[in-house]
């Protein structure tokens, strides 16, 4: 279990992260490297990255746009190679997790299926690859009690063109949610939304994650939303992409809108945003 | 939480009016729409209007000139004395739209659907297929009625053949035109290619296979005239009449052919129209590609 940076092998600030492989881990970046285009236009995606994500913790990658944090998202998904370094889900390959319905992807749009009511978008998950619906280790909710938990309970027969933005990306969460993978992978999720429905969004996603600890790896570019949510943030700097820091969020859980008033909130808030302007300079030169 | 204390039809109002029918509950809507724009004259008004002067024109250039067009009251005199016989006319050409039509749409549906999963097959059919389009399939009619006779058989190769196209390029869009995140979200989830297909592919592609229809039903009526002015056919048909009458110089029953065939293209058109209705209600998509 992670327990906040403290020797428990997270470094507070380590540029070269070890991706020691313990029990624990349910992902590990190990030396992992991606590259998109040849030539002229090639452009480093991601050098040498590593990181490890602890199982039950919640872990956000941050960072300017461009440094890679959505590539290597979908890296983890299974969804992209990388062109060297290993990334291991659960001990196996990121083709074998996803073939064990081990990750649960919430992309940067709800993608729900408009013709489907929400029910049944949450519902769909166990529909496809019926064949790792049994591997003993998933015990996938009750539909219906995840979208009740989500505060949609009202909205269970209404299509997705019914609701409003933010309902319909709480039901793309809940859909990854039931099936109870081992991993949330969540690529900005709340990035489509206004300001203060994102706000809302987040402390809904953090009421529902305190009372079932998954594993998150999750990816924002806005700082506020990383502290409020993780317990480690890693910043990342671009061209090339890599991780500057790991930084640890040691606030209290449950968190609540009122931590975001706190001054421990907003110290390592400051520290992220050091960080971020360090490695934006970085990225000029 | 205040969003979702809402109930879903008040969620439902939310909806920019401008996508279209609202989409639930789909046919008391169209209904309801329907009767809202017949009370409102100035929607069906200039339609009138401008149907009325039409017909006026005609009327009057008919009246002078009666071996050019005949009068309306003759046209539909003719549709008067002898309904049976242009219906049982309307029914062999029909017949032989929908029949070629359908073979014509399904096998551009099985071939779309190859071709969006075996790239090979799409590099080395295209060509093929567009030089069939190009062709005009009105210049291969007498040498398939050479080959098949004065039957069917050769109707419904050129029905077939003239909505071929358009609807493999319709259904090769749709099928291809899924989101990328939904697509991702399928991936992840390691769904079969079949998986995607059947839950993902071909419920994206209905509104491109309406789009399809609309074009392709009109075609195909064009197919199953053109071909009968080849092959005036054992079976008749008003393609047919229309041939034979004009060798007599029987402008009244050409003209009562072709309102016959309008009406035919209006009723199937509109038949198109509310299954598309219907079908889109049930799709909820806003997602439409016209």
């Amino acid at each position: 279990m992670f327990t906040r940076g403290k020797g428990t092998g997270w470094p507070e600030r380590s540029p070269a992260f070890p991706a020691a492989a313990t029990g624990a881990d349910i992902v590990c970046v190990d030396h992992v490297s991606k590259a998109f285009g040849t030539g002229q236009t090639r452009r480093i995606a991601l050098d040498d990255v590593s990181l490890s994500v602890q199982r039950g913790t919640f872990v956000t990658l941050i960072g300017p746009s461009g440094c890679g944090k959505s590539t290597l998202l979908r890296i983890v998904a299974g969804l992209l190679d990388a062109d060297s370094g290993d990334v291991s889900v659960l001990g196996a390959t990121a083709a074998q997790a996803t073939a064990a319905k081990s990750i649960g992807f919430v992309p940067q749009t709800p993608a729900l299926l408009p013709w489907r009511t929400v029910l049944d978008n949450v519902r769909l998950p166990m529909q496809v690859n019926r064949k790792a619906n049994d591997n003993g280790v998933r015990s996938p909710r009750d539909p219906a009690e995840v979208l009740e938990q989500f505060g949609l309970g009202r909205v269970l027969r209404a299509r997705p063109a019914e609701l409003s933005g933010g309902m319909q990306q709480r039901v793309a969460i809940a859909r990854a949610f039931a099936f109870d993978p081992a991993i949330l992978l969540m690529d900005e999720p709340f990035s489509a939304l206004d300001e203060l429905t994102r706000e809302r969004q987040r402390y809904e996603l953090l009421q529902v994650w305190q009372s079932n600890r998954k594993t998150v790896l999750f990816v924002t570019h806005s700082v506020a939303e990383a502290v409020a949510l993780s317990d480690v943030v890693a910043v990342m700097s671009s061209r090339p992409g890599r991780i500057r820091a790991l930084v640890p969020v040691d606030l209290p859980r449950p968190r609540t809108a009122y931590t975001e008033t706190t001054e421990a909130f907003h110290r390592i808030v400051q520290s992220i945003r050091d960080e971020l302007r360090a490695a934006w300079q970085d990225g000029d030169d | 939480m205040i969003e979702s204390t809402q109930s879903p039809p008040e969620a439902g109002r939310r909806r920019p009016s401008a996508t279209g029918p609202q989409p639930r509950p789909p046919r008391p809507a169209i209904l309801i729409r329907a009767a809202q724009a017949l009370r409102r004259v100035e929607v069906w008004l200039p339609a009138v209007v401008a149907l009325a002067l039409a017909a006026g024109a005609w009327q009057w250039y008919a009246i002078d000139h009666k071996y050019v067009i005949p009068q309306l009251q003759q046209i539909f005199g003719q549709l008067w004395d002898r309904p049976d016989f242009y219906w049982r006319n309307m029914l062999v050409t029909l017949r032989e739209s929908v029949v070629g039509a359908g073979c014509g749409v399904g096998a551009a549906f099985l071939l779309a659907v190859i071709m969006t999963h075996v790239r090979v097959v799409e590099r080395a059919l295209m060509p093929l297929a567009i030089i069939v389009n190009v062709t005009p399939v009105i210049a291969v009619a007498p040498g398939l009625v050479v080959a098949f006779g004065f039957g069917l058989t050769p109707k419904y190769i050129i029905t077939a053949v003239i909505v071929f196209f358009p609807f493999l390029i319709n259904a090769l869009v749709g099928l291809r035109s899924v989101d990328r995140m939904t697509l991702a979200v399928f991936r992840t989830l390691h769904a079969s290619t079949l998986e995607i297909l059947w839950r993902l592919r071909l419920p994206s592609s209905v509104p491109f296979l309406f789009a399809a229809a609309r074009i392709c039903l009109p075609l195909s009526v064009i197919g199953a005239v053109a071909a009968e002015f080849v092959a005036a056919g054992e079976a008749r048909g008003l393609g047919t009449v229309i041939a034979t009458s004009a060798s007599t110089s029987d402008l009244r029953t050409i003209y009562a052919s072709v309102f016959t065939l309008s009406l035919l293209g209006l009723v199937l058109s509109a038949l198109v129209v509310l299954l598309e209705r219907c079908v889109m209600a049930w799709h909820g998509s806003t997602n439409r590609p016209h």
